[in-house]
């Protein structure tokens, strides 16, 4: 029972990130039928950004966590203007080159800026270090801080979708572009939001996921490709279905690791993606028929 | 009339034998009358440089002390560097470069292992001799290169010590922690046949990949078969999630740990938790931190000649690779060959630098020069110390 207890603890924990980060890119792809493929280097750079906010500056991490989020949104809509607005017409292959293009340009700016400074940069816990117990648990408290961060980043964004008249145009842009267009709602400026509170979504991830891991400008592909597979787990258009996704990923890593051998952790989520699609091409909550506008 | 003459002779004679012998050396590639152009590739740019850049100045340090002491054989040494980017195919192309464009005599170089690995063959193509600096990919020296001569450690040799060092120190349920890329497999596959060779199977032989950021299982995994020093071959990112991992589980085996993880101050910083590395050691491939008041001359050639730089473990790398290349060059004699460098490289035997663990020792059928890897560990809020030396055989 204590071994389930923290394997299910790591799992969660690990699985919100990827949840934000799937989050992320089911916001961009659910409004303009793009996979940003710079995601993941969106989501290093902030990190970084944050980095050096933090521990080069001396700035504390929320105002930290603020500054990085902003400056995250304002990358988000770099993207846009510079890898989807122009070539918006195109098809959806060149719009996807667009975005791994601009991955390279990401990461390459990173290791100019940030290389060199040691193999990996280390971000100070915000939390005691020290682990705390529950019964036979010991858990440490920078665990529950970023598993509650994760929590309340989803709050927030579920509330900005329901509740704002931004979040509300989003949803009628992604459902029917045309219409939206028709009713008077300037979708480009919805594109842009859409890339903005992606990246401004990875932003969040990566600051709360910094304290816990080592930073380094080749971190982002392989948060991606994680973040990637929780969103077609969960329903590429689906944005409760990427975070469903995202802990399912974690959990499902940490069990195959503990209880089957460790070997199995990198490739157990994606044997059970596959095992999904077979049974249900749209993913746990995608909707049939999904629609590229 | 016959002195004369005989004068006559003697003035074109030895005119003769000055313009052959410059002859003779011009057609050294490299090699002038008072030179010795000696080439190095590494990483002069990006994260890599610590492997590349830095053992360099360690060499041009070496280098400015043989010249201001009068050269080798009379003739000073120029360094001639290129950037390699930690880059297979920036390494093959920096190798060629030196070659045939800079026409340099031999090498120092090599920093990062998958990129010297890469230009092996374009150094066996050409026959140039090389004294790897940094580089530990087996596959660098073995099987034996003719020309290639390693002064780093090599992976085989540090796996092999990893295991050593757990027995020495009473290790009774020794476990393996791994990653799995080709970096991993160049240590993980030599671990477990020297595990084999001793008869050991270890109690738990558990895989991470480079990029996790949790290691929960593998160390639950490790504490149920009640490992009491685990063997980690990893790079230092997750390897710092591994220890701190352990130190939230409660688990406190001795963690022996590889060059890959060089820096064991840089270490506890990472892992970020106080206490995690108290029973973390480390392979140095150099018997002094830079701190050792025994590194006082290296330390202040560096700091002189690079200014803002401090004098780190990396330099040292730099400075006995070419103390290595300067004794051979010495013994190769005044009527300088390749073939004449190679065999005194060949018929180096317990040469002693002022960095390795022990003597360097090359054979014709050996060119793993340097089998004395250092262990090195930092205690909290101390620095780092030397423990000893393990002799590989």
């Amino acid at each position: 029972m204590i071994l389930l207890t923290y394997l299910l603890l790591s799992g969660l924990t690990t699985g919100s990130l990827y949840a934000l980060i799937a989050l992320g890119i089911v916001v961009v792809n659910k409004s303009t039928g793009v996979i940003n493929f710079a995601h993941g280097e969106l989501f290093m750079f902030s990190g970084l950004l944050a980095w050096t906010l933090h521990v080069q500056l001396g700035v504390s991490y929320l105002p930290s966590l603020a500054i990085a989020v902003v400056l995250g949104f304002a990358l988000g809509v770099a993207t846009n203007l510079i890898a989807f607005r122009p070539i918006k017409n195109a098809d959806v292959v060149s719009l996807v080159l667009a975005t791994i293009g601009l991955a390279f340009v990401v990461r390459g700016a990173a290791r100019v800026i940030w290389g060199g400074k040691g193999d990996y940069l280390s971000f100070p816990p915000i939390t005691s270090p020290d682990p705390i117990s529950f019964g036979e648990i010991m858990v440490i408290p920078q665990q529950i801080a970023v598993l509650a961060g994760a929590i309340v980043i989803m709050l927030v964004f579920a509330a900005f979708f329901r509740l704002t008249r931004a979040g509300k145009m989003m949803q009628a842009a992604a459902d029917n572009a045309k219409a939206s267009k028709l009713v008077g709602i300037r979708v480009d400026r919805i594109y842009m939001l859409s890339f903005g509170t992606g990246a401004a979504i990875a932003a969040a991830a990566a600051v709360l996921m910094a304290p816990l891991t080592l930073l380094y400008p080749d971190m982002g592909f392989s948060f991606f490709i994680k973040g990637f597979a929780a969103a077609v787990l969960g329903g590429l258009t689906s944005l409760p279905g990427a975070v469903l996704g995202g802990f399912c990923i974690g959990v499902i890593e940490a069990l195959a690791g503990g209880y089957i051998n460790s070997s199995f952790m990198e490739v157990s989520a994606f044997i059970v993606i596959m095992f999904v699609l077979v049974v249900r091409p749209t993913g746990l909550l995608g909707l049939k028929g999904m629609r590229r506008i | 009339m016959a002195v004369k003459q005989g004068v006559q002779l003697a003035v074109i004679s030895l005119l003769a034998s000055v313009a052959i012998a410059q002859t003779s050396a011009a057609q050294v590639p490299g090699v002038t009358a008072d030179t010795i152009r000696i080439g190095s590739f590494g990483a002069l740019t990006g994260p890599g440089y610590l492997y590349g850049k830095l053992p360099m100045n360690g060499i041009e340090a070496v280098f400015d002390e043989v010249n201001a002491a009068g050269g080798v054989n009379g003739r000073k040494l120029q360094l001639v560097r290129e950037d390699d980017r930690c880059d297979p195919a920036a390494a093959i192309g920096a190798v060629k470069k030196l070659i045939s464009e800079d026409n340099v005599f031999a090498l120092i170089g090599g920093g990062c292992s998958n990129a010297t690995f890469a230009a092996r063959d374009a150094l066996d193509e050409a026959k140039i001799p090389l004294v790897v600096m940094a580089s530990v990919h087996d596959g660098i020296t073995t099987p034996v290169s003719p020309t290639i001569f390693s002064a780093a450690l090599t992976s085989t040799i540090e796996s092999e010590a990893q295991l050593l060092y757990a027995i020495s120190q009473k290790a009774k349920r020794i476990a393996v922690i791994s990653m799995r890329d080709a970096w991993g497999r160049a240590r993980y596959t030599p671990l477990m046949e020297a595990f084999k060779k001793r008869g050991i199977t270890p109690v738990a032989d558990e895989e991470m990949a480079p990029d996790a950021n949790d290691a929960t299982a593998q160390v639950l995994r490790l504490k149920a078969a009640n490992a009491d020093a685990v063997l980690i071959v990893l790079y230092p990112k997750p390897a710092a999630i591994f220890m701190r991992d352990a130190q939230k589980l409660g688990y406190k085996p001795l963690a022996i740990g590889q060059t890959g993880i060089a820096d064991p101050a840089a270490f506890e910083e990472q892992v970020g938790s106080p206490g995690a590395t108290a029973l973390f050691r480390t392979i140095s491939m150099v018997r002094y931190t830079p701190e050792d008041p025994a590194m006082d001359k290296w330390r202040k050639a560096i700091e002189t000649k690079f200014s803002g730089d401090r004098l780190s473990v990396f330099n040292l790398f730099g400075i006995g690779s070419a103390q290595v290349m300067v004794e051979a060059l010495k013994r190769a004699g005044r009527d300088l060959t390749r073939e004449k460098l190679v065999a005194a490289l060949n018929h180096l035997t317990n040469f002693p630098t002022d960095v390795y663990g022990a003597g360097i020792t090359c054979t014709e059928t050996d060119h793993r020069c340097n089998k004395a890897p250092v262990w090195i560990a930092k205690e909290p809020g101390k620095p780092v110390r030397v423990l000893e030396v393990t002799k590989v055989e």
